[in-house]
C-alpha cells in the first residue's frame, strides 16, 4: 500500500477542487458504514463477554475457556477442521483457478455453473445430500452394501470443503487473470517447462489471492455451525459450542467469549495487507493471455475439475431427486407432494429474500468499491487500520451477529426504521459477507496498472475520471463477481438472519429451517430446489445486463491500454 | 417564513415609497398564513384520522412468538380466527432455545405481546419470567393447578414426552430387541445403535437428563447417563434430529420426543413410538403475556381461548400431554405407542429445580459423562 500512496501524493494535484472531499466521501461512507453496523453491535455483544456474576466486570468466561471440562478438546478439533479444510480447499481452489484461466480445457462453463451450486443453495442442502448418499442408509450403502458411516471429521471437512470451495476459486480467479503474458513469452523463450514456470511465476504472481482464500476459507470454516450440526455427529466444534451456549443454555456471555476467541483469526488479515502493500500492481501492457497449448496439463486439469466437481454435483442431484420422491429411502415413486408446502407464508418469502438480496448486491458492491477506492488515498497505517475492521466480519460467527444487531438496534434511536426492516437484514448480510467482497476487489485492484492511472491524473483528471477510466475497467471482473456473491449469499444465509425475522418479515432460508426443524425434510429439500432455481434465473437475467455494462468497459479498457 | 418577511418589512417602513410596497408583502404574508393554516388543520384531521384507524387496527392485532410447531399451529390458528373473527394474531414460530434467546435479547423492549407455547423450563429463566404479567380468566382457572404459576404469570396447555422412535426394519435386520425403558438402552446389545439429543445444546435432551435424574436419584441416575452415553452412536444438536436419523434408518433407535415420533409414522416412516415404562421424561408447554403488552385485552382473550375446552379438543391429535381435565389420548395416539393411562404415569417433575441446576448438570454431563 506504501508504495501506491506515495504515487498518488506525487501526482496529486492540490489544485482540483473537490478532489479531497470526494475522496473523503469515498473513504468515510463505507468505514461509518462498518463502524455503525459491523463494529458497534459487536462491541455491544462483545461487552457481555466480560460481565460475570451480577453485571460486574470480570474475566471468568474466558478462565472457563480453559478450565471447561470440554471446551479445550473442541478448541483443537476446530482448529484440526479448519486448517484441514483450509489446505484441502486452497490447494483444490488453485487448480479449479488454473483449469479456468491457465488451460485450455473444454468445457469452463460447465465447471463455473457446478461449482457456484453450493452457493445457491441453503447449507443444509449439502449436509443432506451427503447423508442420503453416503449415510448408513444412504444411497451407496442400499446399492452395494457397503456398510458407509460418514458422521464425524471427514464427512464434516468433506462438507466444509464443498462450502469454502467456490469462494476460494474466486479470490483465486481474480489474482490469476491478469498476469501479464509476457512473463509467460520471456519463460518459454528460455525454455523453462510448465511446471518451472507454474512454480516461478504463477505462484508468486498469485500470491496474494491465496493468501486470501486461505484465511477466508479458515475464518468461514472456523465460523459455520451448520455443516457441524448435520453430518458432524458427536464431532463438536467452538461455532457448534457458541449454539449450545446460547440457544442450548441461554448463556450469551459465554457464547460472546468463545465469538472473540473467533476473532483471533482476524489477525492474519494484517500479514494479507503486508503482502498486499508489497505486491507489485499490473503492468500496463498486462493482457489476460491464452494459455499456450498443453495437452497434459488440460487433461490433468480437466481430471482434477471432474474429480472435485462431481461429488458437489451429485450431492445436489441426490437431494433435488429426494425432493420429488414419496418417501426416501422406502418409497422411491415420484410425487409432485412436497412441493405443496405447508409453511403458512407458503413461498412468498422467497421474494422478500430476493428483494433483499439485490438491494444488498447493489448496495454492497458500491460500497465496497469505494472503500477500496478510498483506502488507497489513506496513509499506510491508516490504511492497515481501515482493512483489518474490513477483513474482520469473516471472523465472526453469524450467531453473534445476529444477536448483536438485536441487542443493538432492537431499541434506541434507530429501532424504529430498522426492526423488522428489509434494511436490517440487508445490512446484517452485507456486513456478514464483507470481507470476501472486499478480498475480491482488493485483489483485483492489485491488476490496475500502476502508470496507467497516474497517466489519467498527470492529464488533468480528477478521482473521479481516474477510477472511470483507469480503475474501472480493470476492475469491472472483481466487481461482477462481488455482486454475485453478495447477492447468492444473501439469499441462503441463516445463522445470523434467524434472529432478524419477524412475524411480518420471513426469509427463504429461515423457511427451510423451519420445514426442517418441524420434521417435513422432503418438504425441506423442495423448497431448496425454489430457491435455487429463482437464484439461477436470477443469476441468469443479471448475466446478461451485466455483460453489456462488461463489454463497455472492456472496450474502454481496451482503447486506454492500446 | 412570515417572521423573515416581517423582520424585512420593518427595516424599510420608515421609506415612504416602500410603504406600498410594504403593505403589499404583509398582504401576501397573510394570504399566505391562512393558507399555511388551512393546509395544518387538514393535516391535522388527517393525521387524527389516521391514527384513529392505526389505533383501531392495532386494537384487533396481537404479535405471538411460539415454540409449537409449524403443522399444528396453523391449525389452532384457523380455529382461533373462527372463534374471534375481529382477532388478527401474528404469529413468529422459533425452536425452543432460540425463542428463549430471541426473548431475553429483545427484554429491553420487547416487540411481542404473547408467548405461547414455550418450554417451561426456559419459561422460568428469571431473565424472562421478569418479562411476564399475571393473567387470570375463566377458561385458565379451570386448569388443574400444578398447570398454572402460583403468581399467573404463566399457564400450560399442552406438553410432550420423551420417546424412542424405533425404526421397525433397522431394528430386524440388526436382530435387536425392542426396547422398552431406559436402562434398555444401556444394553451391551444397543452399542453403537442409539441416537440422543445433546443436553448441551438441546431441550430436549436436557429435559430426559433432568427426568432420569430427578427420578432416580443422583448417584442411580448419573450411573445410568454413563452407562447409556457409551452406547449411544451420536449426540444430536436437536431433540427431532434423532427420530429424523432412525425414521430413514440411520440408526435404529432415536431418543426424540412424541410430536416427531408420531408425526413420522403418520407420515409413512416404519416407526414404532415407544415411551420408557417408568421415569417418564415430559416437559410443559407454557404460555403467557408480557407486561409491556399494549394491547392486554386481546392478549388476554387470545391467551383464555388457547385454555378453553374447543382449543383442548384440537391439541389431543397432536398433542402427548393436554392439560385440560377430560378425554385421553385419542384411539390413533395409543395404536401408535402413547399409553392411555399416561396422565397418571407422570412424575411430579419440579421445573424450577431444572431450570436452575441446568448449569451445574451440564458441567458435570461434560466432565462425567459426554469424554
Amino acid at each position: 500500500m506504501g508504495g501506491r500512496m506515495n504515487r498518488a501524493v506525487r501526482t496529486n494535484h492540490p489544485g482540483v477542487p473537490g478532489d479531497r472531499l470526494l475522496a473523503w466521501t469515498f473513504i468515510g461512507l463505507p468505514v461509518l458504514g462498518l463502524l455503525l453496523f459491523f463494529g458497534y453491535p459487536l462491541i455491544v455483544i462483545g461487552l457481555r463477554s466480560f460481565l460475570g456474576q451480577g453485571d460486574v466486570l470480570s474475566l471468568a468466561h474466558y478462565r472457563r475457556l480453559w478450565t471447561d471440562p470440554g471446551l479445550p478438546r473442541v478448541m483443537l478439533h476446530t482448529l484440526w477442521v479448519s486448517g484441514t479444510t483450509m489446505l484441502l480447499t486452497t490447494v483444490a481452489a488453485l487448480a479449479i483457478a488454473m483449469a479456468l484461466h491457465r488451460s485450455r480445457m473444454k468445457g469452463k462453463w460447465l465447471v463455473r455453473g457446478v461449482l457456484i451450486l453450493p452457493l445457491l443453495a441453503p447449507s443444509l442442502v449439502q449436509g443432506l445430500g451427503l447423508i442420503f448418499l453416503f449415510g448408513r442408509n444412504g444411497l451407496v450403502h442400499r446399492l452395494t452394501g457397503l456398510p458407509t458411516d460418514i458422521y464425524g471429521f471427514a464427512s464434516l471437512v468433506a462438507a466444509d470443503v464443498l462450502y469454502a470451495l467456490p469462494q476460494a476459486v474466486l479470490i483465486i480467479s481474480v489474482a490469476l487473470v491478469r498476469t501479464d503474458r509476457r512473463y509467460y513469452d520471456a519463460a518459454e523463450s528460455m525454455g523453462a517447462s510448465a511446471w518451472r514456470q507454474f512454480i516461478d511465476i504463477t505462484l508468486p504472481q498469485a500470491k496474494l489471492g491465496l493468501l486470501s482464500a486461505a484465511f477466508v476459507v479458515f475464518t468461514i470454516t472456523i465460523t459455520d455451525f451448520g455443516n457441524a450440526m448435520v453430518v458432524g455427529g458427536s464431532y463438536r466444534v467452538l461455532a457448534s459450542e457458541i449454539y449450545n451456549q446460547v440457544s442450548g443454555q441461554m448463556d450469551f456471555g459465554m457464547g460472546a467469549t468463545i465469538g472473540m476467541v473467533l476473532l483471533l483469526p482476524a489477525i492474519l488479515s494484517l500479514y494479507i495487507e503486508h503482502v498486499a502493500s508489497r505486491q507489485h500492481n499490473g503492468s500496463e501492457h498486462a493482457l489476460p493471455s491464452e494459455a499456450p497449448p498443453g495437452r497434459g496439463r488440460d487433461a490433468a486439469l480437466s481430471m482434477t475439475c471432474i474429480g472435485l466437481l462431481l461429488p458437489v454435483a451429485v450431492v445436489l442431484a441426490t437431494v433435488f431427486y429426494a425432493s420429488f420422491v414419496k418417501l426416501w429411502p422406502y418409497d422411491f415413486s415420484l410425487t409432485l407432494a412436497h412441493y405443496h408446502t405447508n409453511l403458512p407464508d407458503g413461498y412468498t418469502p422467497i421474494l422478500t429474500s430476493l428483494k433483499i438480496s439485490i438491494a444488498v448486491a447493489i448496495f454492497g458492491t458500491l460500497l465496497l468499491f469505494m472503500l477500496a477506492i478510498g483506502m488507497r488515498r489513506l496513509s499506510p497505517a491508516l490504511a492497515r487500520i481501515v482493512a483489518f475492521l474490513a477483513m474482520m466480519p469473516a471472523a465472526v460467527p453469524g450467531m453473534i451477529i445476529g444477536i448483536g444487531y438485536v441487542l443493538a438496534f432492537n431499541h434506541g434511536p434507530l429501532s424504529h426504521w430498522l426492526y423488522g426492516s428489509l434494511a436490517i437484514v440487508a445490512l446484517c448480510n452485507f456486513y456478514h459477507y464483507h470481507t470476501q467482497g472486499f478480498l475480491t476487489i482488493s485483489t483485483g485492484l492489485r491488476t490496475v496498472p500502476a502508470a496507467l492511472e497516474d497517466a489519467t491524473t498527470c492529464l488533468g483528471g480528477g478521482p473521479l475520471q481516474s477510477t472511470r477510466d483507469a480503475v474501472l475497467p480493470f476492475v469491472a471482473p472483481a466487481l461482477v463477481s462481488t455482486f454475485f456473491l453478495l447477492f447468492m449469499q444473501s439469499m441462503v444465509t441463516l445463522s445470523a438472519v434467524t434472529f432478524l425475522v419477524t412475524p411480518e418479515l420471513n426469509l427463504a432460508s429461515v423457511s427451510v429451517m423451519q420445514l426442517n426443524e418441524n420434521g417435513f425434510i422432503s418438504q425441506a429439500a423442495a423448497y431448496s430446489a425454489c430457491i435455487v432455481a429463482v437464484v439461477a434465473v436470477a443469476l441468469g437475467l443479471m448475466r446478461l445486463s451485466t455483460a453489456r455494462i462488461g463489454i463497455y468497459l472492456q472496450q474502454r479498457g481496451k482503447l486506454h491500454v492500446a | 417564513m412570515t417572521h423573515s418577511l416581517g423582520k424585512l418589512g420593518t427595516g424599510y417602513q420608515d421609506v415612504p415609497r416602500f410603504k406600498d410596497a410594504r403593505s403589499r408583502i404583509d398582504a401576501n404574508s397573510r394570504t399566505a398564513q391562512v393558507a399555511l393554516m388551512r393546509i395544518a388543520t387538514r393535516l391535522a384531521a388527517a393525521f387524527a384520522v389516521y391514527a384513529l384507524a392505526c389505533g383501531w387496527a392495532q386494537a384487533g392485532s396481537i404479535t405471538v412468538y411460539t415454540a409449537l410447531e409449524n403443522d399444528e399451529v396453523s391449525v389452532y390458528l384457523a380455529a382461533a380466527r373462527q372463534a374471534m373473527p375481529d382477532l388478527h394474531v401474528h404469529v413468529l414460530r422459533l425452536s425452543t432455545g432460540d425463542l428463549a434467546a430471541r426473548l431475553i435479547a429483545e427484554s429491553a423492549a420487547p416487540h411481542n405481546d404473547v408467548i405461547w407455547g414455550e418450554a417451561l423450563t426456559d419459561m422460568l429463566d428469571p431473565r424472562i419470567e421478569a418479562e411476564l404479567a399475571p393473567v387470570t380468566s375463566p377458561n385458565i382457572a379451570k386448569l388443574p393447578s400444578r398447570y398454572r404459576a402460583p403468581d399467573d404469570k404463566w399457564f400450560v396447555a399442552t406438553g410432550y414426552l420423551a420417546a424412542f422412535c424405533v425404526n421397525t426394519d433397522a431394528l430386524a435386520a440388526q436382530h435387536l430387541p425392542m426396547p422398552t425403558s431406559w436402562a434398555d438402552l444401556a444394553k451391551p446389545v444397543y452399542k453403537g445403535q442409539v441416537v440422543m439429543p445433546d443436553p448441551q445444546s438441546s431441550g430436549t435432551g436436557y429435559m430426559i437428563v433432568a427426568a432420569i435424574l430427578q427420578g432416580m436419584g443422583a448417584d442411580k441416575g448419573w450411573a445410568l447417563l454413563k452407562q447409556i452415553a457409551g452406547n449411544v452412536a451420536q449426540f444430536s444438536p436437536s431433540g427431532s434430529s434423532p427420530c429424523k436419523l432412525a425414521r430413514t434408518g440411520e440408526f435404529p433407535i432415536g431418543v426424540s420426543f412424541a410430536f416427531t415420533a408420531m408425526q413420522s409414522i403418520r407420515q409413512g416412516f416404519p416407526i414404532r413410538m415407544v415411551i420408557p415404562s417408568s421415569d417418564v421424561a415430559y416437559q410443559l408447554e407454557a404460555s403467557a403475556m408480557m407486561k409491556t403488552s399494549a394491547n392486554q385485552v386481546d392478549a388476554k382473550r387470545f391467551l383464555d381461548w388457547i385454555a378453553s375446552p374447543q382449543a383442548a379438543a384440537l391439541y389431543r391429535k397432536y398433542k402427548s400431554i393436554v392439560a385440560m381435565p377430560g378425554a385421553g389420548p385419542t384411539p390413533e395416539q395409543i395404536k401408535d405407542g402413547l399409553p392411555a393411562d399416561i396422565a397418571h404415569r407422570l412424575y411430579p417433575m419440579d421445573f424450577k429445580a431444572s431450570m436452575e441446576n441446568r448449569a451445574a448438570t451440564i458441567a458435570r454431563w461434560k466432565s462425567d459423562v459426554a469424554n
